[in-house]
């Protein structure tokens, strides 16, 4: 943070609500922004030490953000973590309560939005996947994870605390960062239901997200808005960053449009429904084979190159996740549904709970993923060190090599002049090694046919030969250099008419809603989704039980099947196809290869010789 | 472009006239004297627990008609479709030679018949042909305007 810089307190705070942006939720979301105040407040804090039990520090009721920042030092690897109390038992509801409710759309009690999943995720994945998913499910049991009851209890206080006073608040942080003026809009929700009602990949109890605008600020004070930077998951650099101009970027005015997806609060940039991977790494074995049967058929015999991704990565198995950031709920900002509170700010001093308190803010569950543990706060990450999104919220967001607006041209000319420096240095010194390039090669030439110095000769050769790659790669140094220096000449020239590079120049795999056509499927193929692993079980079960006479017919008739319906639903027939056909014309070829082997052998030879007897005689006849 | 899909009809037609081939000699090579003897009034046939040699040319023409009927209705219909310059015609084919060959392999397991080989390798050849870089660019050319239609090209 050698260059950061806060601003103060009031020009902080009217810059955060000129840029604050306007969040669109998903109906159905349950818990919105809030202060982390009231939160803290009927919070109790526990300690976990290592081999220990957990360990109550503050009660509920005696806690507070000033007492958050009083946390003791403690022994390594004891987690203090922040707990939210459970519902009293009047406000508890059975299973039944909740999905009568759920079913008369009186769910939740606040805000009264009801949550309706589109096509099933499952339906947009293979078998393997789907498999890899009920696996996943099964392991939620056996590794850590947050209780079922605690999306209710955080339903309850989120419903309490928003009768009590509604508010709807971001956290504040304004810094200076290389050049950039860096607004920090971080918000918290008392809960992260992903998992328990839309079908995600973790619930977990306190949720820290952020939205980041990028200003540039001329000599005169103007600021200006250049880029925009949403957190999602763990996502960082280039691709989570749009530029102000880019029409993807929705603006309310000047306020970026934020699209929260339900229970996750991943920010997205166009309203829709994404595909999250969840990525487990593949045994070395087996992600070498795969990739080398990829690389064999997509580059070497150019099958279908470009078709299907040839970069994709060989070495992980992911298993996704719909994330449903569909903006169509309640809509938080400027002129939207509801407006900001004040926000509470994160300036220089730093308040004392921002840095003092290391821990997590809500249940620790030893999850050995992390996804079902809660978030430590907005400047440390789970491990107790700095976060980058706070020490260094530019690299985080790519810009570290992008200039602002303002420094633009005098980069430029910075670098013009450190490059004709360079470009004078590497003359002079082309100049002194031409010059003695050649005097050793006068030298070699008198040497040259005397046997008496035939040493010496050789070692001017070499010398000669060492020299000669040095000027060589001197004039192309200086070559490139005028090529760049041309390049930025123009550069320069464009900027200063007003013309910008491509908004999206940047992105390399910026993530993209499912398109409609992804996300039309039938209500068979996501019954088919749903059902189908039970069913493969089920027969491989059965053709094992009572086809044992004929096991590798009936196995190969019915994975066949499964694959052929698979890929019919998921239209992906041809390649299925295309596939199928490859692995029987090889097993093909070895049987046909296996009998006829030496008659094989025999006439790809008189072929070979028949071929080239043509090609020489062709050539005499020309 | 005509050339190549008229050439792919050509091939393809030419497989079934060989299909069709082996099935006449298959029929033909019946010893249909024995099987009408075996067969009652009523039109049923006695069952036979003795395997005489007559029956191994029955049982190879009936496996025959019953693996490869399918395939050679739909290898004729993308023979003609190529011939007539029709889509189509590739996704047919390939489903017709992937039935063909496991067909072939089937049998390979257990009557290991003649026929099967030649029919692996025409077939080998086939799939080659109908994945090769210059049929597929034929394929993906008839692809119409705006449309994903999985069935018609080549994807």
């Amino acid at each position: 943070m050698a260059n950061e810089e806060s601003l103060d307190a009031k020009n902080a705070e009217a810059l955060l609500r000129r840029f604050e942006p306007v969040i669109r939720f998903t109906r159905g979301e349950w818990f919105y922004p809030m202060d982390a105040e009231p939160y803290v407040d009927v919070c109790s804090l526990w300690v976990r030490r290592p081999g220990e039990n957990a360990v109550c520090v503050v009660p509920a009721g005696d806690l507070d953000l000033d007492r958050l920042a009083q946390q003791p030092e403690d022994t390594t690897g004891a987690v203090h973590y922040l707990k939210i109390p459970p519902p009293k038992e009047d406000e508890k509801r059975g299973l039944w309560a909740r999905l009568r409710a759920r079913r008369l759309h009186k769910d939740p009690d606040w805000p009264r939005e009801t949550f309706r999943a589109g096509r099933g995720r499952l339906a947009r994945v293979g078998y393997i996947s789907r498999l890899a998913d009920a696996l996943f499910s099964l392991v939620l049991l056996a590794r850590g994870r947050v209780p079922g009851g605690d999306v209710e209890g955080a339903r309850v206080l989120y419903g309490r605390l928003m009768e009590k006073e509604e508010h709807f608040r971001y956290h504040g942080r304004v810094i200076r960062q290389d050049g950039w003026i860096v607004l920090q809009y971080w918000l918290f929700y008392a809960f992260n239901d992903w998992r328990s009602n839309f079908f995600g990949a973790n619930d977990h109890e306190g949720d820290w997200e952020k939205v980041f605008v990028f200003l540039s600020e001329s000599e005169s004070g103007e600021v200006q808005p250049e880029w925009a930077a949403y957190a999602a998951h763990e996502e960082t650099g280039d691709d989570l960053r749009r530029r102000w101009d880019d029409p993807e970027l929705e603006k309310s005015g000047e306020h970026p449009m934020v699209y929260v997806c339900a229970g996750s609060h991943a920010s997205r940039y166009s309203p829709g429904e994404y595909l999250t991977e969840l990525a487990f790494p593949l045994p070395r074995a087996f992600a070498t084979a795969r990739r080398v049967a990829r690389r064999f058929w997509y580059v070497t015999l150019r099958q279908y190159a470009g078709e299907h991704s040839a970069e994709m990565p060989y070495e992980r198995f992911t298993i996704p996740f719909v994330d449903y950031g569909r903006g169509d709920g309640l809509s938080v900002g400027p002129g939207q549904d509801r407006e900001w509170d004040p926000p509470r700010l994160m300036i220089d001093p730093l308040p004392s709970w921002i840095a003092g308190y290391r821990g997590l803010w809500g249940l620790y569950t030893r999850d050995p993923f992390e996804g079902e543990d809660a978030p430590a706060g907005p400047m440390y990450d789970r491990d107790k060190t700095i976060s980058r999104e706070w020490y260094d919220p530019v690299g985080w967001a790519g810009l570290d090599k992008v200039s602002t607006r303002e420094e633009e041209l005098d980069v430029i000319t910075g670098r013009q002049a450190e490059i004709e420096e360079r470009r004078d240095r590497l003359r002079s010194e082309l100049l002194e090694k031409s010059s003695r390039l050649k005097t050793l090669g006068m030298d070699a030439e008198a040497t040259r046919d005397r046997s008496h110095l035939s040493k010496l000769h050789e070692t001017q050769t070499q010398h000669i030969e060492e020299l000669s790659k040095e000027v060589e790669t001197i004039r192309a140094e200086l070559s490139e250099d005028e090529v760049l220096n041309e390049s930025l000449r123009d550069h320069a020239e464009r900027l200063r008419n007003g013309e910008r590079p491509p908004a999206r120049a940047h992105l390399a795999h910026p993530v993209r809603p499912v398109s409609e056509a992804e996300s039309q499927a039938g209500r068979v193929a996501q019954l088919w989704a749903s059902i189908s692993v039970a069913v493969v079980l089920l027969t491989l079960i059965v053709i094992f039980a009572y086809q044992r006479q004929h096991l590798l017919s009936a196995l190969v008739f019915a994975i066949a099947m499964f694959a052929f319906i698979e890929a019919s639903f998921r239209r992906r027939l041809t390649r299925f196809i295309v596939s199928v056909n490859i692995g029987l014309a090889i097993v093909g070829a070895l049987v046909l290869l296996q009998h006829y082997f030496w008659q094989i052998v025999v006439f790809a030879v008189l072929g070979v010789g028949l071929y080239i007897l043509w090609e020489n005689l062709r050539e005499l006849g020309r | 472009m005509y050339r190549q899909t008229r050439l792919l009809g050509v091939l393809l037609i030419l497989q079934v006239v060989a299909m069709v081939g082996i099935g006449v000699w298959l029929l033909s090579s019946i010893d249909w004297d024995r099987v009408m003897y075996l067969t009652n009034e009523q039109g049923q046939i006695h069952v036979q627990t003795n395997d005489g040699p007559w029956l191994k040319p029955l049982v190879q023409a009936i496996l025959f008609v019953i693996y490869f009927l399918a395939p050679v209705i739909l290898l004729l219909l993308a023979g003609l479709g190529f011939l007539l310059l029709r889509r189509r015609g590739w996704m047919l084919a390939s489903v017709a030679q992937a039935i063909i060959m496991l067909a072939c392999l089937f049998f390979y397991t257990d009557p290991r018949p003649w026929f099967a080989y030649p029919l692996i390798a025409y077939s080998i050849l086939m799939i080659l042909y109908l994945n090769s870089q210059g049929v597929r660019a034929v394929v993906h050319s008839w692809r119409p305007a705006g449309g994903r239609s999985e069935t018609a090209h080549g994807e």
